[in-house]
Parts: structure tokens; C-alpha cells; sequence
């Protein structure tokens, strides 16, 4: 063999066989994503992820409608936040009823759910997904890390300190939802470090006194309502649910505080940032983002925030039978939503609407049933589609599928119920002040003084109809039928309430929402609520 | 870790730069050793003189260096053949050239089976291997080199989805992961394609399409642990290597195949005819009697056809005294038997292999490229198929008023079939695949060490770069009702891996110890970086531009993303075989790979196996059984890996929302950013597989086969475990958590029935017996977690039809028993669980249980193979049983409540006329049906003969000749997960061929 060409295949080998040899680095980091590394290199990185936080109550992932899912092992259409909350506090009562079969959604229509059920598990995820992203928020945003990073300037340091008060509003927010629909849970705040062991549940009155001291702390740093704040947190929307924690004080920890749902619900009405909108029903049409009346709303919009729940559901869902799905400015309709009777009939309703309460005026009664016979036929029970991608004048929204309609979780008309109830319930004020905020929602309703009501009838059962006529399908009914003691048991029945058409009673454990499966063997320190 | 590489490298270097010995007064001996009859080489056996030994190489080549002066006898030896001895007088400083020809007593035992990283004598084989050459190939119409051996393998699943070239699916004794891949590894002519398990990227279609099935020579399935495990991470699913053919002596030599197809479907769902439809509307859904037309349209006719193809290949080869080469090109074209489905490919192979500088250097080289056109079939809303099922058979197809000139239902509903016919008229979907994969790999026996020390080295790279792109006018029904007014999807993705392989083989020279002995070792580095660059947009200003160029978007809504996806595993691997007398084999591997998939604290994974075979046909006590050729004892056991997984995962990122996600802030549009949570401790999924077998073979070989018992567990899969969502950024996050365990059995035997000689009647058969039973053990750490329901079903909304629950086989069956009275099934009213008593259950939800699954119990397969004189004549069949379908086309469609489901009717199931059912009952195990069958799975007539003193031969097949099975939907082979919902229909098809040497 030629030595020369023998040597220099020999060198060749070696030399590969080392280069080759020494290369034993595995770590490819991924180069089309960012990491936490790198993310707020960019000063707008605060501003997206406060955005994130708030999108967390409108889109179920980063793409809308669908994919990159925030919530896993879900039907991500399903698992968006406001679909989800609106359907467990609206099912299981005497409002409303759907029609799908979609797996767990007969449980919830007729309070037979399990600790298995897949809404309540979305909940439960969607809940602690908000405290998580306003935990990494905070995380991200201490002084000490705006400091090191060295690219946040003083302006921006001062919005960073407001969005650090929205995080906690919204954390607030959704600690609420959780106290008032799962009872305890663990109390996770920004102290509490990334994938490090789940604490054990707080009970329900500490998560209360965390939520109410969180809210009241940041009522200073946050804004007034104003262009920019807009489906944002303000002072006003953070009074809001103080308004609604304490009102419910009495549910979540044995001890009253209708004195301070009064002045939390004062407080808002007397700020004359917000009248009540003329129409009734411009608070729930495409363009209700300009109504005067709501206090704090989840924006939808049909070519920018797009999702298959939110407004979206709101608006197909109700929409079946002989409805024409262009009189509501979508392209199609669901058949899902209708009222029961009992809901329906608290109108008391002529054929002519316009003699009555127009608050019902949207009802669609050709060709629908009063009764419920059949859950899953549309055509049975009143439909009520109270949600459009119309305008207030008529016109459709940017898209037919995705409607341009925000939720609106707080308006003026509740916190006029709050007073009143509060009154009642011996927060204070005066009972002349309650008949006129009740009397002031009533005048809108008949356009007029015709539906007016006196102060003997102002009583607690009339304002816990009077909540369900204003504030029908807005997400109040459970918690409001829980206050008044009304939701389980047998003391009211209503149409498949526990399984059967006549409504049979129910236990009083269903007031609370059973602690997910999935939770429990995620961690095993969190205990069952009790009778599941 | 830096201390292994520099051990390794000083130990290479000392091997290959050691001094070259000093020269002594010895001759050297070379030659050929080469079979008797078939005149070919022999590769792997014994040459020895005196104390010096070699082993012949793959050209049948040895070279004996060193070798005392003197008198002795040179011997030659190998498993299958009778030794051969020859005497021979060397004097110091000769070189003689002796070729020896050895006569074959069993040849299977000879054959070089081709093994991770080298071959072996198939007699010398410790684990459970199967090589396939090209005669056992199945006939007919393949356009996917995995359908070749379909059938034709023990313990291994082919699953086709019936396109042309359509994905295959191969499971190799059974399914080993759940969010992993189950696919085996692919290495052709030793390079791993794909960037993990399975084949690599394609528009859609399988993608080892790229590869001709005519330029392959062997396929070789790994299926036990013990000779998969040298691919450590990769190895978990098995491994097919693919051998393309190489040129032969003599030439240039050209071969011309050529063939011609027509396929027809063989069986199609039935819906209601068109005055079943009205029957049924006029009684459930009167309101929309008006709707409905005079026609009688059976839809699926409009759609299906004849579908017809060609295929034409041509080669040219060669091979001198030191070189080989072979040159081939291949056009196919094949039409679907439904409308708009057509697959074509255009290859090019070169196959070339050098030796240099006296037969010590040996480079081969391969190189291959193909582009594949697939066209789709329209998959909007519901599809073709599924459109074809639901769409009124009483309305016409054409419509002179409508704007597409189709007729639809009236109204922008949401809720209605769509013309199956206008889809496939106006949609277009279709992809371009270009692909090549080519290597060089040299050997180089070094003049050291007795010349027992070889280094290997392969360089290869695998680039695929696949154009996408799918358009549905804005003008078709779909498009209107649900308000996208026209989209586009273009997808460009392109992928490209690189490897390099070096090793070192070394054969001790035999005569020292007992027995003989060969070391392999190496390192391994191979990249990936792919690019998947889409554009989907919805809104177009206009259709004139059709699938080409890109229009404006009335709204902006275009979605564009480019994600960069990039691994790398790095490797370092040994094997040893020990063999005494071909009597006792011993062989042990280990791999240590680190993968860029796994997580900080997991970067490098240790895949170890051993295996150890007793042939005690080699015993005295059985050597007097003169009818038995063979008879093996294997037993091995390995460790292998899967890290088939996305890659990332391990990485907390941010992700940015899309313009359809963003939040109103105030009074501006924020794209939002959320941060993904993170787990440093992901690792491979690992399996353990103990394998117990027996070779044995009779009359020299003429009856011979195998027998193997296995058990493999796999533990740490991966599965979403749901977390405590407080305290991480996700209420799921991926976990090596769960287990699971696939047994079973596998026979093959082989058998030269009848050996009429030339001109006379001979027949083979071939027989496979597979059973494998899969279980899964474990999916959560915590027992509450008990279910993960899959298998997603059309009707409803996220509904389920299957579970991944602990005690049951993968992917189990999870419904309702259905009650049944007067032989009808009772809607609403199952068996209740537990307490197995009639209870009503509305849409099923509390009474569900685990009930059988889709994997086949038993697999079993058979080929025969005839000839007399100048005919042949074959056949495989194959049979699954066990295996159960669940028939969604009849369970979504196959209740009266989905005439009036949406604003104008579906049209219905023709279970709907034996149920009753009013509401849907998805849930019910009426729907789930026993698919054991019996297929023809292709027969082939075939008649050589020689024209101008060239040797040609015709041939005639037919594929899927029948089916004989219970099961009432479209195909009992419906996919891996069993769930029949308008899936694409198995096609019959007639191909005859002629093939020509020149």
C-alpha cells in the first residue's frame, strides 16, 4: 500500500474522528420563541403580558380563535373563562337552560354534576391560570428585576406600578370566583415560587380577608375611568367587587358586611363616572363599549379577540328555532340557550311587550314553547337572546361568527341593586335612597313611571326578582339564589332543577362546586368540599 | 462527560497511528471465496492458514498477511455451507491469490442479514431479526416502501389509510407510546431519516414516498431490544433498515419495468336513498319537506371513480473487478379511487462503490432524490366523504342559479351537508415534496493489528423541502356560511439533517481462545433543522388567482408563522459477538446518547442489551439428527429509548398571541405574550423487552422458521399530567410518568412445499402468526386520576369514544352496553355499571366502561408462492382477529333528530331503519363492531420467457382481491385507532406489469 496515501487517510480519520469526538454539547435552545431569558429585553413585554392577564377572561389561548391553549385537556372552545363562569352560575338556576348533550353540560342544566365534571374542572384551571399569569407578573415586575434589567425608564416604571395593581385586580377578581363558587383553595400569591410544592387549601374566610385587603390596597394605585381604561381595572370596578364579596360576606365567612357592600356600591353610584344607558338593551349589543353604564367589561371584537366563548357563545347559543340568525348579526345559529318558566314568567309577560317590562322585549316566543319538556329541543322554553353582534342601530358586527359584543361583568343597574339589598339588609343608607335607585332601573324598564313600585313593596324577594329581570343572564343568578337560600334545597323548585322536570329539592352541598379530580391528584393536600 | 470522548480519542489514535509493523519474511494470501453454484460472493466467512485467520468481506474478498513460510492447509468456513480445505506451499515474501468455492448445505443460515451498524450471517443472529429481499416483496401497485411487507412479517402491523401512497402506520409488536411516537426508526443504506422515530416530513403523504420501491434490495426489521438497542433513544419502536440495490457483475446491464393499474372501491358507507330520505323527513322533520328536490342523487357515485396509474422504472448497472455502480430512474403516477386524489413521483438514484489502494479502502456512495406530487382530495368541513354522506340525496347536483353553478341547500345555514361535488370542482389542495438523501461511506481496513481492525466512516445528509398549498374559493357554500369568504393555507417547510458516523469493527484472529470475537465501536452526531413557514388567510379579494400567488385579505386576517425547529443527538456506541463454533453467541451492545429533547437534568441516557444464543443443532447429541439443519435457543434483553417527541418541551417559553388574540387594553390592540411553564427533568421514554426464542430448520433449510416469546414494558412515558395549577404557569405539564406492557408471541415458518427443480412444480409458503397483548399499567402517579379519554369522535363537541385507562389495552373502547328489547336496541337505556341491570342513561354518561380496543389479537399472514416452467404464481393473505371498528359514520348519522339538527336536513345512517334511534346515541357500543377479517391481500399470475434472447417477464396482480369480514363499515382496517368515520375507501386494484433485462 502507498504509505502517503496511507498516512493521510490516517490523519484525515483522526482528525474527524476527534473534531467529531469532541462534540458532545446536546443543548440546542429553541430560536423562534423567546424564553424568560430574554422577553423583557423588550420594554413592551410588560405591556403584552399585563394584556395577557386580561385576556385570560376573554381568549382561551394565544392564537384566537383556537390553539395554543392556555387550559390543557379541555375542548379549548369550551374552556374560556367567561363561557365557562356564565354557564355555571347560570345553568344550575331557574334562568336558563341548554341543549347539548356536550360531555358534563346535562350535569351542570340540572345540578346532578360530579367532582369529575369537565366544567368544573375548566374553572377551577381557568381560575388559577389568571392567578398564575398575575403572579408571574408580579414576579417579573419587582423593582429589584426593573432595576437589574436597566431599560425601564421612569414613565414607564410609573405604568408598570398601575399594571402591577390591575395584576392584583384581576387576581382578586378570580380569588372571588373561586370563594364564591369552590368555597377554599390554595392561596398562591407572587411569594410562592414556580413549580414549587402546592400549598394546602386556605379556607373560605381567609381567601376572603386576602381579597378584600388586596382590593382595598390597590384602590389608590389604580386610574379613574377614562379612554384608556376601557375593559381595565379602575377604582370603580375594584369597588365593584368589593361590593359583590361583601354583599355575600354573610355566605363566605358566617359574618355580615352589608354596611360595607353599601358603601362599596355608594361609592361607585356617587363617583358619576357612570348613568345608566337610555336603552336597556344597548349594554348588550356590538357597540356596547360605548354604553355610560358598565363599569368594568370583557372586550370581545370580532377580527382582533376572537373566541368560541365569550360573546360569541352568548349570541349563536341563543339563537335556534325559527330565529333568523341575521336579525343577530351571526352567520348561524347553535340551539342551545332558552329560559325556564320560572325566569320567564317573572316578566309577566303580555303578548304585547310594550305594555310591560321592555327588559323582556328581545324575547323570542314564535314557535317556542313555555315549558321545558325536552331539554335538548330548542324550541322548548322562551328563547332569549339578549346578546347581539347588532349594533344600536341595526347594523352587524366586524364578523358574522366572532361578535364584536363585550361581556359586561359590572354595570351602574347592579350596583343600584346592591344599595337597595344592602339597605334592606341593614347596611345603612337610607330606604328612600334604594326605592329611587330601584325605581330608576324600573323607569327605564317601562319607559315611564308606570312600573314604578312603593316602598312597602321594596322587599327582599321583590329585589331578588327585580336582580334577575335586570340582570337576567349576566352571571348573577347562582350566587344570588345562594344568598337568599333559595339555590339547593327544596324551598324553590324549578324546572330540572335535580334531575326532573317538576324540579326536586336538592342537598345543600351544591351550593359549593366540588373540588376537581384532577386537583385532588395534582395535590393531595386539598380536600374534598363536603357531600361529594 | 468530557472524559469519555478523550479516552476515546487517545484510544483512536493509538490504533490507527501506531507504527505500521515491521516487515518479516512472511507471504500474504488472497483470494475470493464465493458460492459454488450461485457464483456470488460470500461475505463473513472463516479463512484461515495455520494460526492466521480473516474473514471474507461483503465482495466475498480476504487477505491473509503475515503468514509463516511453509506447508498447511487453507481452509474456508461457513454456517450453511460444507468447509472447504485446500493445501497450499507458501514461500516468505509471496503473495498468492487462492479463491475458494463453497458448496451450499443451508443457505438461509449464510445469508448477511444487514444489522445496526454492520451484518451478520443470519445462522449467527442473536436477536429477533427478519430481512426481506425483493422477491418477497408484495406485488401489485406500492408506492410506500413500508407496504412491501405487509403481511409478511411476525409482530409487525402495516397500516395503510388506502390513499395512493397514502401515510403508513407500523407498529412493531404493538404500541409502545401514547404522546410519544410508535413508529419504528427508518435507516436506509445506514442513514436514520427522520429526526427521531418515523420517516421524516412530506406534504401529506407518507414520507419515505421519496424512496422507489423498485430500488430497494432488502428490508430488515430490528424487532427485539437486543439488536435495536445500538439505536439507544430511537429504538423503543423497532427498526427497519432499508438496503438499496446495488449494481451486479458484469454489464452495463439495463432493466425496464414497466406496469399499468386501474383500481376501484370496494365498499362505500350506506346512507338513505333518496325515497328513504323522504320517507324519513315527511314523518321526522315535515317542516323541511319543501326543501326538498325531485332528484335521486346517490352522492358517493359522483365522487369515487376508476382511479388509473402507470409506472415506469429503468436502471442501468454495473461492476467491474473494484468497482460497483448502479444508475435508476423511476416516474409513477396513481390516481385515488376517489376524485382529486392522485400521487406521482419522479426519482433518481445512484448507487457507486469504489475499492482503492489493494481492496484496504472500500467507498460507497448513494445518492437519491425524488419529487412527489400529491394531490388531495378537498378536506373542507367535513370533506368530500364526509359531505357525500350527509348531503340530501333528494337535491340535484347542478343548479343554474347559484353562483358556483352547484346546487346547495338554500340559506347560508350553518348546519347542513354541503355539495360534495362543487367541493371537488372548485377546491384545490395539492403539494410538491422534493427530497434527496445521500452518503459516502468508507471503509478502511487498517494495515494494522493483523489487518483485523477496520474504521468506518458514513457523512450523510437528508434534505426535504415540501410547498403546500390548499385554496377554497370564496364563492363555495362552505366558505359563505361560515363567513371566511375564501382561504388559503401555503406551507413551505423544509428540513434538513445531517449525520456523521465513525466507528471502528474489529475481528480477533480466529485460533486464539476458544472461540471468535468482534468489537464494534463508534461515535455518532446527527442534526436537524427544519423550517415550517405557513400563511393561511381568509377573506380573499379575489379567486382569480387561484392556488397560485398569494391575494390581499379584505379584512388582514393573515396568519403567518415561521418556527425554527432544531435537534441534535449525539452518540457513542459498542458491541461485542463472541462466538465459539458457531455453537455458542454471545452478543452485548451499549449506546449512551445525548439528546438536545432532553432536559437539563437528563441530558445523556445509557441503552444497554445483551443476548446469548445456544445453537444445539451445533451439539453432538443432535448432530446425528441429520434432518434437522438448525435449531437456536435465543434469549436477550434490552434497554431502548424513545425520544420521538416535540422538541422544547423542557423550555419555558414565551409565546406571542396572533392577531385574532389580542386584548383590547383601553383603547388599543395589544398582542399579548404568556409564559409557558418548564420542566428541566424530561427524559426519554425507556423499554425493557426480554425475548425468549427458537430458530429452527429442516431438510437444509427447506422447512425453517422461528419462534419468539416476548415481554417489553415501557416505563416513563410521557403524558400530560395535570399539576396543581396555583403554583405552575399550566394545568398540564409533561411528565415521564407513565407505564405500559406489550406480550405476545410470534411464529414465521418458511417452507419449500414441493421442489420441482427448473421446469418442474415447486411451492413455497410462507406462514406468520403474531398475538400481542398491550396493557397499560400506569398513566398518573396519583391513583385518582384513573382516565384520559381519546379518540375523538364526530358528533357533539368533544366527544370521546376511547380511554387511556390502567389494566386495559391502549386506547380501549370506552361506551355504554346498549339494552336491547324485541332484538332493537333501546334508546337512552344501557347496562349500568356496576350492577350490569338495564338502566336509562341519557347520551350515556354514567354507565361507560372499557371494552375491547383496535389492535388485532392475532395477526396472521401467508404466502404461497407456485411455479411450473415458465409460470408463477402467488398469493398473500392475511387475517386479523380480534380487533374492533367503531362505525362513526353510522353513529353520527344514525338518529332522526340530525334531520332537523340544523336548517336543512342531513341526510341519515341506513342503521337509522334498524334502530330507530330519534336522538344520537354516540356512545353506544352498537356502534362498535368486531373487525376480524379475512383478506386477499393480493394474487399475482406471472409468465417469463425470453424475446431476442432476453429474459422478460409479464405478471398480473390484483391487490385486495377480497375481504371476508363481519364488520359493516368501510374497512375493518380503519386506521390505528379503529374510529371508521368516511374514511378513505380500500381500493381493488388490477396491475399488470412486464419487466425486461437488456
Amino acid at each position: 500500500m502507498n504509505t502517503g496515501a496511507s498516512r493521510a487517510i490516517a490523519v484525515i480519520t483522526v482528525l474527524v474522528a476527534g473534531v467529531a469526538l469532541a462534540c458532545t454539547d446536546t443543548l440546542v435552545e429553541p430560536k423562534s420563541t423567546v424564553t424568560e431569558a430574554n422577553i423583557f429585553s423588550d420594554p413592551n413585554s410588560y405591556k403584552a403580558f399585563i394584556a395577557k392577564v386580561y385576556g385570560g377572561l376573554a381568549l382561551t389561548g394565544q392564537q384566537g380563535p383556537t390553539n395554543q391553549p392556555d387550559i390543557l385537556g379541555l375542548d379549548e372552545g369550551f374552556a374560556e373563562y367567561v363561557r365557562v363562569w356564565w354557564q355555571l352560575n347560570q345553568l344550575p338556576t331557574d334562568e336558563t337552560i341548554v341543549a347539548w348533550g356536550d360531555p358534563g353540560l346535562p350535569e351542570i342544566n340540572t345540578q346532578q354534576w360530579v367532582s369529575s365534571n369537565v366544567w368544573v374542572y375548566a374553572m377551577w384551571s381557568r381560575i388559577y391560570f389568571q392567578v398564575a399569569m398575575a403572579n408571574e407578573f408580579l414576579r417579573q415586575t419587582t423593582d429589584d428585576k426593573l432595576t437589574a434589567r436597566g431599560n425601564v425608564n421612569d414613565a414607564l416604571h410609573a405604568q408598570i406600578l398601575q399594571y402591577r395593581a390591575e395584576a392584583r385586580f384581576l387576581r382578586s377578581l378570580s380569588y372571588w370566583h373561586l370563594i364564591d363558587m369552590f368555597g377554599g383553595g390554595p392561596l398562591v400569591t407572587e411569594a410562592d415560587p414556580v413549580g414549587g410544592a402546592p400549598p394546602s387549601a386556605a379556607a373560605r374566610d381567609s381567601l376572603y380577608r386576602f381579597v378584600v385587603s388586596e382590593l382595598n390596597a390597590i384602590l389608590p394605585a389604580l386610574p379613574a375611568p377614562g379612554a384608556t381604561s376601557y375593559g381595565r381595572a379602575t377604582q370603580w370596578a375594584a369597588q365593584m367587587v368589593l361590593a359583590h364579596v361583601y354583599l355575600n360576606a354573610a355566605v363566605y365567612t358566617g359574618t355580615p358586611a352589608y354596611d360595607k357592600a353599601l358603601a362599596a356600591a355608594q361609592a361607585v353610584i356617587s363617583s358619576g363616572a357612570y348613568s345608566l344607558a337610555p336603552v336597556y338593551r344597548n349594554n348588550f349589543l356590538a357597540d356596547n363599549n360605548t354604553s355610560p353604564e358598565i363599569i368594568f367589561a370583557v372586550p370581545f371584537d370580532g377580527t382582533r379577540t376572537q373566541t368560541w366563548g365569550g360573546t360569541t357563545f352568548l349570541v349563536h347559543a341563543a339563537c335556534g328555532g325559527a330565529m333568523i340568525n341575521a336579525n343577530y348579526g351571526v352567520n348561524g345559529c347553535w340551539w342551545g340557550l332558552r329560559l325556564k318558566p320560572q325566569a320567564y314568567y317573572r316578566f309577566n309577560t303580555a303578548a304585547d311587550h310594550a305594555a310591560g317590562d321592555t327588559r323582556s322585549a328581545y324575547f323570542f316566543t314564535t314557535g317556542q314553547d313555555t315549558a321545558v319538556n325536552s331539554i335538548s329541543t330548542f324550541t322548548e322554553g322562551i328563547a332569549a337572546p339578549k346578546y347581539s353582534n347588532l349594533n344600536s342601530v341595526g347594523v352587524a358586527g366586524s364578523d358574522q361568527t366572532f361578535p364584536d359584543t363585550d361581556f359586561p361583568m359590572f354595570r351602574l343597574g347592579d350596583a343600584y341593586l346592591i344599595y337597595a339589598e344592602a339597605q334592606l339588609r341593614g347596611g345603612g343608607g337610607t330606604a328612600a335612597q334604594a326605592l329611587t335607585y330601584v325605581n330608576l332601573l324600573r323607569g327605564r324598564a317601562y319607559g315611564g313611571t308606570s312600573g314604578d313600585i312603593t316602598a312597602p313593596q321594596l322587599t327582599l324577594q321583590f329585589l331578588l326578582d327585580e336582580r334577575s329581570r335586570e340582570l337576567l343572564w349576566e352571571g348573577h343568578r347562582r350566587t344570588d339564589l345562594i344568598r337568599y337560600g333559595q339555590y339547593s334545597g327544596g324551598t324553590y323548585l324549578w324546572a330540572w332543577k335535580g334531575g326532573t322536570q317538576a324540579g326536586v329539592a336538592t342537598g345543600s352541598n351544591l351550593d359549593l362546586y366540588p373540588i376537581p379530580l384532577n386537583e385532588l391528584s395534582a395535590n393531595p393536600k386539598v380536600k374534598q368540599n363536603p357531600g361529594y | 462527560m468530557r472524559r469519555v470522548p478523550f479516552i476515546f480519542v487517545a484510544f483512536l489514535a493509538v490504533l490507527w497511528v501506531a507504527p505500521l509493523g515491521a516487515q518479516q519474511a512472511t507471504g500474504t494470501i488472497r483470494g475470493r471465496v464465493s458460492d459454488a453454484t450461485a457464483k456470488r460472493p460470500l461475505a463473513g466467512a472463516t479463512v484461515t492458514f495455520g494460526s492466521r485467520g480473516a474473514l471474507s468481506q461483503a465482495d466475498g474478498r480476504y487477505i491473509l498477511t503475515g503468514v509463516p513460510s511453509g506447508t498447511d492447509s487453507l481452509r474456508a468456513r461457513m454456517l450453511g455451507y460444507a468447509p472447504a480445505v485446500r493445501a497450499i506451499t507458501i514461500a516468505g515474501g509471496d503473495t498468492l491469490t487462492v479463491d475458494l468455492a463453497l458448496t451450499a448445505q443451508a443457505v438461509g443460515l449464510s445469508e448477511m442479514v444487514v444489522v445496526g451498524y454492520g451484518q451478520q450471517t443470519a445462522g449467527n443472529l442473536t436477536g429477533a431479526v427478519t430481512q426481506l429481499g425483493a422477491a418477497e416483496f408484495n406485488p401489485g401497485r406500492i408506492i410506500s416502501p413500508g407496504a412491501l411487507i405487509q403481511s409478511k412479517v411476525a409482530g409487525v402491523q402495516v397500516v395503510d389509510n388506502n390513499e395512493p401512497g397514502g401515510g403508513l402506520q407500523i407498529r412493531i409488536r404493538g404500541t409502545t407510546s401514547v404522546n410519544a411516537s410508535s413508529e419504528p426508526l427508518y435507516v436506509i443504506d445506514g442513514v436514520p431519516v427522520g429526526s427521531g422515530s418515523g420517516g421524516g416530513i412530506s406534504a401529506g403523504r407518507d414520507p419515505l414516498n421519496f424512496l422507489n420501491p423498485n430500488d430497494i434490495e432488502t428490508i430488515t426489521v430490528l424487532r427485539d431490544a437486543s439488536a435495536a438497542a445500538i439505536y439507544g433513544a430511537n429504538g423503543s419502536n423497532g427498526v427497519v433498515l432499508i438496503t438499496t440495490r446495488a449494481g451486479r457483475r458484469g454489464g452495463p446491464q439495463f432493466e425496464y419495468s414497466t406496469s399499468v393499474s386501474a383500481s376501484s372501491v370496494t365498499r362505500l358507507p350506506t346512507m338513505l336513498n333518496a325515497a328513504q330520505f323522504r320517507t324519513a323527513v315527511t314523518q321526522y322533520a315535515p317542516q323541511y319537506l319543501g326543501q326538498l328536490g325531485s332528484a335521486n342523487t346517490n352522492w358517493f357515485d359522483l365522487v369515487d371513480r376508476t382511479g388509473y396509474g402507470q409506472d415506469h422504472n429503468l436502471s442501468v448497472s454495473g461492476a467491474g473487478d473494484l468497482s460497483t455502480w448502479r444508475l435508476s430512474f423511476g416516474y409513477l403516477n396513481q390516481d385515488g379511487v376517489i376524485q382529486g386524489s392522485t400521487a406521482q413521483r419522479l426519482s433518481l438514484g445512484l448507487n457507486y462503490s469504489q475499492r482503492l489502494f489493494n481492496d484496504r479502502l472500500s467507498v460507497r456512495t448513494s445518492l437519491r432524490g425524488s419529487r412527489t406530487l400529491d394531490q388531495f382530495t378537498p378536506t373542507a368541513t367535513g370533506g368530500v366523504l364526509g359531505n357525500a354522506a350527509t348531503m340530501g340525496p333528494t337535491q340535484p347536483v347542478m343548479d343554474p342559479t347559484s353562483p358556483t353553478g352547484y346546487y346547495e341547500w338554500p340559506g347560508n345555514s350553518l348546519t347542513s351537508g354541503d355539495n360534495p361535488v362543487a367541493l371537488l370542482a372548485l377546491d384545490k389542495s395539492h403539494g410538491t415534496t422534493y427530497r434527496s438523501i445521500g452518503n459516502i461511506q468508507g471503509d478502511w481496513q487498517l494495515p494494522i493489528l493483523n489487518n483485523a481492525l477496520t474504521a468506518h466512516l458514513n457523512l450523510a445528509y437528508d434534505v426535504t423541502q415540501v410547498a403546500s398549498v390548499t385554496f377554497n374559493p370564496s364563492i363555495t357554500h362552505p366558505e359563505q356560511k361560515f363567513g371566511y369568504l375564501g382561504e388559503l393555507w401555503h406551507n413551505d417547510n423544509q428540513m434538513t439533517n445531517t449525520l456523521l458516523d465513525t466507528y471502528l469493527s474489529y475481528a480477533a484472529p480466529t485460533g486464539v481462545g476458544p472461540g471468535s470475537l468482534d468489537l464494534t465501536a463508534g461515535y455518532s452526531w446527527s442534526g436537524s433543522h427544519a423550517e415550517y413557514t405557513s400563511l393561511y388567510e381568509t377573506h380573499l379579494s379575489t379567486d382569480l388567482l387561484g392556488d397560485n400567488g398569494i391575494p390581499t385579505s379584505t379584512t388582514g386576517n393573515v396568519t403567518n408563522s415561521s418556527p425554527i425547529q432544531e435537534s441534535r443527538l449525539i452518540s457513542f456506541f459498542g458491541r461485542a459477538n463472541y462466538n465459539i463454533n458457531d455453537r455458542y453467541l454471545l452478543a452485548l451492545s451499549l449506546r449512551r446518547d445525548g439528546s438536545s429533547r432532553f432536559g437539563a437534568n437528563h441530558s445523556w441516557g445509557v441503552f444497554p442489551a445483551a443476548a446469548f444464543a445456544w445453537r444445539l443443532s451445533q451439539e453432538s447429541f443432535l448432530r446425528n439428527v441429520h434432518s434437522l439443519s438448525d435449531l437456536k435457543l435465543r434469549v436477550s434483553y434490552g434497554r431502548t429509548g424513545n425520544q420521538a417527541f416535540p422538541n422544547y418541551l423542557q423550555y419555558a417559553a414565551y409565546q406571542f398571541g396572533n392577531p385574532q388574540g389580542q386584548v383590547l387594553f383601553g383603547n388599543q390592540y395589544v398582542t399579548t405574550i404568556r409564559p409557558g411553564a418548564k420542566n428541566p427533568n424530561l427524559k426519554w421514554e425507556s423499554t425493557g423487552s426480554l425475548d425468549v426464542g427458537f430458530d429452527f430448520g429442516f431438510n437444509s433449510q427447506r422447512i425453517s422458521g422461528t419462534l419468539d416469546w416476548y415481554n417489553r414494558k415501557t416505563d416513563d412515558m410521557l403524558f400530560l399530567v395535570p399539576v396543581d395549577p396555583s403554583t405552575n404557569l399550566s394545568n398540564f405539564v409533561w411528565k415521564n410518568i407513565g407505564s405500559m406492557r406489550n406480550r405476545g408471541i410470534e411464529m414465521s415458518l418458511g417452507t419449500q412445499l414441493m421442489d420441482g427443480g427448473r421446469r418442474g412444480f415447486s411451492w413455497s409458503a410462507d406462514f406468520t402468526v403474531s398475538h400481542n397483548t398491550n396493557t397499560l399499567l400506569s398513566i398518573n402517579p396519583a391513583d385518582s386520576v384513573t382516565q384520559i379519554n381519546v379518540g375523538g369522535i364526530s358528533g357533539g363537541v368533544g366527544t370521546t369514544a376511547e380511554v387511556l385507562t390502567p389494566g386495559q389495552p391502549v386506547n380501549s373502547f370506552f361506551l355504554c352496553r346498549q339494552a336491547y328489547q324485541n332484538g332493537k336496541p333501546r334508546q337512552d337505556y344501557y347496562y349500568s355499571v356496576p350492577g350490569d341491570t338495564v338502566v336509562k342513561d341519557v347520551n350515556c354518561v354514567k354507565n361507560r366502561q372499557p371494552m375491547h380496543d383496535p389492535a388485532p389479537r392475532w395477526i396472521l399472514g401467508h404466502s404461497s408462492h407456485f411455479t411450473y416452467g415458465d409460470l408463477d404464481f402467488g398469493f398473500t393473505l392475511r387475517a386479523y382477529l380480534g380487533n374492533y371498528v367503531y362505525n362513526n359514520v353510522a353513529s353520527s348519522s344514525g338518529d332522526y333528530r340530525e334531520l332537523s339538527a340544523g336548517t336543512s336536513p342531513y341526510n341519515l345512517h341506513a342503521s337509522v331503519l334498524a334502530t330507530g334511534f330519534t336522538v344520537a346515541q354516540y356512545l353506544s357500543d352498537y356502534y362498535l363492531e368486531k373487525a376480524s377479517f379475512l383478506r386477499m391481500d393480493n394474487v399475482t399470475v406471472g409468465y417469463s420467457f425470453n424475446y431476442s434472447g432476453q429474459p422478460m417477464r409479464a405478471y398480473a396482480t390484483v391487490q385486495n382481491a377480497f375481504t371476508i369480514t363481519g364488520y359493516s363499515g368501510v374497512d375493518p382496517t380503519a386506521g390505528i385507532n379503529g374510529i371508521d368515520n368516511n374514511i378513505y375507501p380500500r381500493a381493488r386494484t388490477f396491475t399488470g406489469g412486464l419487466s425486461v433485462r437488456f
